[in-house]
């Protein structure tokens, strides 16, 4: 077997690595009965497989959080025949920890002195064949952000694979007895390994001009907030195209299939499951890879220039009040404009439960969407002053719904003795390589669209089901069956049939509760071609209005309004979540506890608005 | 003293880090021990407070900086 490990601090570049040796061949999931990512992957070099496993992330491994619980396992139960420790070239005196900790191990083991260019960059030079006649093992200068030179990094496994190399020097802890001496020792270790090989022990240190701005405390706040939104238009101005390219699917495919297949006397179902459902499928899924496309070229470019980090630094007193680290500032603010695009943000995140967290999290963040079309409905039934009211109210039960997902989740995502405050480095400002992130962005893109459309298509058959009605009339849809007989239920949060109904479109798409509530009122287009046209447009809001307000009382309405803004997201949001996290499980829990708080915060807005109005 | 009070730009040495064992597992992971030299990059009220060492820009937050005893150095 051909096994390696990739082990490395965070911002070691790790899974730069990983991703390029293993491109679209990996596989992500968690490690068993641990919320700790397990990626492994594969890669073929001169006729040979090789598989690969990415470590979790950590600066240490004497420590006793799972994750270096989990290295340290899998390294010494020999899983891996060749180890390859990543260090910082830029800060080899820091990085090089994590090699004066595996130092005991006795596995065969590769040195990468990543980021060159940085170290570079900053005047640092390093004697790599000197460090690694004093180390006994072969050490490589590279630069893994730049696509070039991974032959020298295959070539190296392959050689080091069948003529492996041990570690001939290590910290002396013999004398060592505490905690604190065995520290010294390592770093005594690494100064010694490092005299003379590269510079080390200079405090100089001088802040660029900007980010002496970026770190102020008050202004430095707004500045994270502004280059976030800044970067979420970009990413919207990179993902409109596709979208409109995607939003020709419906336009172009709809009549022409549908004629096609009537003339040839297919039923009527068919029909249109192929026009409808299956170039609107398409639209959505288009529309979702685009944002994950430019959510992750901007958050790829933020993060590794190092901008995210001092986010993290900017945010983390406020978030670690919800169990998040500081940076989940930026997928939270993208949410305001699109959950898919928050829940995609994610992916700065250190680990698996705060990535988790943080998603449950951005789904209370209510979105563009919303914005747009709740607005409309409560000006059908309260004067401006009471829209401005309901505004109100949905930004502030953000930060309750917020509080209460912390409160659900946090203890399991984000375990409360995992809570320490915040000891990160602030990388220097790197140098961009734009190669990596396209690349990576793009095989993003292209499995969520995959992924979608399979998600899109089931959750799309099984509303159509529910609504299709043979007579045309929305009476005799299975839809209005259940919708009526659970009414009893539903009534006790203050939801009729048609409310509720609407509740569950909710559910699959925000722009879609108009165009629902308009087909069940007005009934003048189908509800399938109100969900899936997903149009605002075409709504006579003045006749909606008036039927609305005969069947709706206002405090079932503004049960309604709440229940929709805060149920889940959206079918894309929900699915993205799932490729984000790779468990359905969670993905499930969260989804669970969005209907059901979306339905209990109802039933208490229409209790107390019913003393009221 | 404690690396909490210090002002910026000063240089410091570690001369205490207390004694949990989480604490000192993190803050030597990250390149702190007792003898460290460190520079004092930024320090305001209610913000981590940001410090040079080893070749690299550490964002240590309030409440541990406490508990890290210094001496100034020249």
């Amino acid at each position: 077997m051909n096994s390696i490990a990739l082990l490395g601090q965070p911002n070691s570049g790790k899974s730069t690595v990983f991703n390029a040796l293993t491109g679209a061949r990996q596989h992500v999931g968690n490690w068993p009965g641990k919320t700790v990512e397990k990626k492994e992957g594969s890669f073929t070099y001169k006729g040979a497989k090789y598989t690969i496993t990415d470590l979790p992330g950590s600066y240490g491994l004497t420590g006793n959080s799972d994750e270096e619980k989990i290295t340290v396992d899998y390294i010494k139960a020999g899983h891996a025949d060749l180890v390859c420790i990543l260090v910082d070239a830029s800060q080899l005196e820091r990085s090089m920890y994590m090699l004066a900790e595996f130092a005991g191990m006795n596995v065969p083991s590769v040195l990468v002195l990543n980021m060159m260019d940085v170290a570079e960059d900053k005047g640092i030079s390093v004697n790599a064949g000197e460090l690694s006649r004093r180390l006994g093992i072969p050490v490589l200068p590279f630069t893994a952000a730049d696509g070039k030179g991974y032959d020298r990094l295959r070539d190296l496994f392959e050689t080091e694979l069948s003529s492996p190399h041990l570690l001939t020097s290590a910290p002396n802890l013999a004398e060592a007895k505490s905690l604190k001496e065995q520290g010294e020792a390592k770093y005594t270790w690494i100064t010694q390994m490092l005299e003379g090989v590269t510079t080390t022990g200079s405090l100089d240190y001088k802040m660029s001009r900007f980010d002496r701005l970026a770190t102020a405390p008050v202004l430095g706040k707004f500045i994270s907030i502004g280059v976030i939104l800044l970067g979420f238009i970009v990413a919207m101005a990179i993902c409109m195209p596709f979208m409109m390219l995607g939003s020709m699917f419906p336009v172009l495919m709809n009549e022409p299939i549908a004629n096609a297949l009537t003339a040839i006397h297919i039923h009527p179902w068919l029909v249109s499951i192929f026009s409808l459902l299956i170039p609107n499928t398409l639209y959505f899924s288009t529309a979702m890879a685009a944002f994950v496309l430019g959510v992750n070229l901007v958050f790829g470019y933020l993060e590794e220039k190092g901008f995210i980090a001092r986010t993290a630094y900017q945010f983390d007193g406020v978030l670690s009040k919800v169990g998040l680290q500081g940076k989940a500032v930026a997928p939270i603010l993208m949410g305001f404009g699109c959950t898919i695009g928050g829940t995609s943000g994610t992916r700065v995140m250190d680990n698996w439960g705060q990535k988790m967290l943080a998603m449950a999290i951005v789904w209370a963040v209510p979105c563009g969407s919303i914005w747009a079309v709740m607005p409309v409905i409560s000006g059908m039934f309260f004067p401006w002053w009471g829209t401005l009211l309901v505004c109100v109210g949905i930004l502030a039960y953000v930060f309750v719904l917020m509080w209460f997902v912390s409160l659900v989740f946090g203890k399991k995502l984000s375990p409360v003795e995992t809570r320490t405050g915040m000891i990160m480095e602030l990388p220097p400002y790197h140098k961009v390589h734009w190669g990596h992130i396209v690349k990576e962005a793009f095989y993003k893109a292209g499995d969520i669209f995959v992924r979608a459309f399979r998600t899109v298509i089931v959750i799309s058959v099984i509303f159509w089901v529910l609504q299709y009605s043979a007579s045309g009339s929305l009476e005799d849809s299975l839809l209005y069956k259940i919708g009526t007989f659970i009414e009893p239920v539903t009534k006790i949060f203050g939801l009729g049939w048609q409310s509720f109904m609407t509740f569950l479109s909710s559910a699959f798409a925000k722009e879609a509760v108009l165009g629902v509530l308009n087909a069940i009122f007005v009934g003048q287009s189908s509800l399938l071609d109100a969900t899936f046209h997903a149009k605002t447009s075409g709504v006579e809001g003045m006749a909606l209005a008036q039927i609305m307000s005969q069947t709706i009382a206002p405090a079932e309405a503004l049960a309604l309004i709440f229940a929709c803004t805060f149920n889940i997201p959206c079918v894309m949001a929900l699915s993205t979540t799932y490729r984000e996290s790779h468990s359905l499980k969670w993905t499930a829990r969260v989804a669970a506890f969005y209907v059901g708080s979306a339905l209990l915060l109802a039933c208490i807005v229409y209790h107390i608005a019913s003393l009221f109005m | 003293m404690k690396l909490s009070d210090m002002q910026k730009d000063k240089c410091v040495r570690v001369k205490s880090l207390g004694v949990d064992a989480h604490f000192l597992n993190r803050i030597t992971s990250i390149g702190i021990t007792e003898g460290t030299t460190i520079r004092v990059v930024r320090n305001d009220r209610k913000m981590p407070v940001l410090v040079y060492v080893r070749q690299t820009l550490l964002a240590l937050n309030r409440e541990d900086c406490e508990k890290i005893e210094i001496e100034e150095v020249a």
